[in-house]
């Protein structure tokens, strides 16, 4: 009795009539019911207060709505029960992440997406980046060919110019150099500007044996009875230029090749002399 | 028994402006069997004292409406879960009006619509206005409820009126909570007195 009376007034009812109790609460306070008869009327005697409170505060709605509740009932139209929503178990760690989450992994699938493409797209761009680079350098290999040989038939040109002069210029001496004993078919050209000291050899008219990475063919002028060097050549298939300068000689009695050591030597070996001039 | 709540309710003429009254023995009955009669004399007794509640927290009649005709939905589809040895029907139901109208006023829809003012703004508004248009006969309760200590009965306006819970009313007064539970006791036991 004693309990019943101080669970009265401790004022459990009055919140628990006005929705003010969490589950555990409420069934608290169902159990006391049960159990004790005047808790029980003493419940009902705050419902019926608060009902006839509340009837006295009414604020009456229009009155179609009726007609569009009735509607809705015969429609089979359901409202979410809460105590369903009160079935769902929710841990006390509940994670608030799930809700949040999925645009979150939208997101996520779409950067990886793009990073995909833009991976792809970073390696298609290199390698066509590579093979524009290649093709850069061929052509500029291919334009440095081209300039080479400009250069080349520039200069070739020049010197044909030159020869061509030489042939009609009276003071130019065209020495005819014939093979000897060893190279019968060996065969030089040589122009000598007598005045101006200036010996050319002609490229485009030699015949000689290529000569091997050891040796060169050295051109010699005889001046009263002495060699004197005049400088070392190749014999060459393809030959860099068409007129080759040699050293100056104003005053010789002839020419002659050897063939000798690479860089020439002091002096003519004779038993490798290959062509020879007389003046 | 949805047998004599069908006989009840056709005994009455429709045109008749008399209000359905059914006792809450034959309103629970007739609910339980999904018997449309029985939400139609529950909605001619209680709609009146619900709409009172749910426009107090929301005081935008037009969405009090909505929320109104939800609860009755959900008080038709919820019956199966009423247990008469817990308590009064309309007590039940009257949980159900204020959480469903609380919980619009908490939504994010609500808020956004930039209607909301301060929930006590509201009362006041509604107290000063629709009340008084819609239910001019609430003088005698006023009077009674002017005899109440004031401290008493805000506490339970509060608590039954405004959807605040009594946590948040004991924030609000800056009063210990054993205080709110008191006063909402005092206010009740006056409530009873008045009534009997």
């Amino acid at each position: 009795m004693e309990e019943a009376k101080a669970y009265i007034e401790s004022g459990i009812l009055e919140l628990y009539v006005l929705g003010q109790l969490d589950a555990p609460e409420q069934e608290e306070v169902e159990r006391m019911a049960t159990l004790h008869p005047e808790i029980r009327s003493e419940m009902a005697a705050i419902e019926l207060a608060m009902e006839k409170y509340a009837m006295e505060k009414a604020v009456q709605p229009k009155p179609q709505l009726m007609n569009k509740i009735l509607q809705q009932i015969n429609a089979g139209e359901t409202l979410a029960e809460p105590e369903f929503k009160e079935a769902v178990v929710t841990p006390l760690t509940a994670d608030p992440a799930p809700k949040s989450l999925k645009p979150l992994q939208f997101a996520l699938a779409a950067c990886l997406a793009l990073l995909a493409m833009s991976i792809f797209a970073l390696y298609t761009t290199h390698s066509r980046l590579s093979d524009a680079n290649q093709q850069l350098i061929v052509m500029r290999q291919d334009r440095e060919k081209f300039a080479a040989t400009v250069n080349f038939m520039k200069d070739e040109n020049k010197d044909l110019q030159q020869i061509n002069q030489i042939t009609t210029d009276p003071t130019w001496a065209k020495v005819k150099l014939a093979g000897t004993q060893i190279s019968p078919k060996a065969s030089l050209m040589v122009y000598w500007h007598k005045e101006g000291k200036h010996v050319m050899l002609d490229n485009a008219s030699m015949s000689l044996p290529e000569n091997d990475k050891e040796h060169q063919y050295q051109l010699w002028a005889i001046v009263q009875g002495k060699p004197v060097d005049l400088g070392v050549f190749d014999a060459d298939s393809r030959p860099k230029k068409v007129l080759l300068d040699m050293k100056a000689v104003g005053n010789a009695q002839a020419f002659a090749v050897t063939l000798e050591k690479r860089g020439g030597s002091p002096g003519p070996t004779m038993e490798k002399m290959v062509l020879i001039s007389s003046i | 028994m949805a047998e004599l709540v069908r006989q009840t309710v056709y005994s009455i003429p429709l045109a008749a402006t008399t209000k359905i009254s059914l006792t809450e023995e034959q309103l629970v009955q007739g609910l339980k069997a999904q018997d449309t009669a029985a939400i139609k004399a529950l909605y001619e007794q209680y709609s009146g004292a619900l709409m009172g509640v749910i426009i107090r927290i929301i005081p935008i009649e037009e969405i009090a409406e909505d929320l109104l005709q939800d609860t009755f939905l959900r008080i038709w589809n919820s019956t199966r879960h009423y247990d008469p040895s817990k308590g009064r029907l309309f007590t039940w139901m009257m949980n159900i009006a204020r959480n469903i109208a609380i919980d619009k006023y908490r939504s994010k829809d609500f808020r956004n619509g930039g209607k909301n003012q301060n929930i006590e703004n509201n009362v006041d508004l509604i107290n000063e206005t629709n009340e008084v248009i819609f239910n001019a006969d609430t003088l005698g309760i006023k009077e009674m409820v002017t005899k109440l200590k004031p401290e008493f009965n805000e506490v339970l306006e509060m608590v039954y009126f405004k959807g605040y819970t009594h946590v948040e009313a004991a924030e609000e007064l800056s009063i210990p909570l054993g205080t709110v539970k008191t006063r909402i006791r005092m206010a009740i036991m006056e409530l009873r007195k008045h009534f009997n």
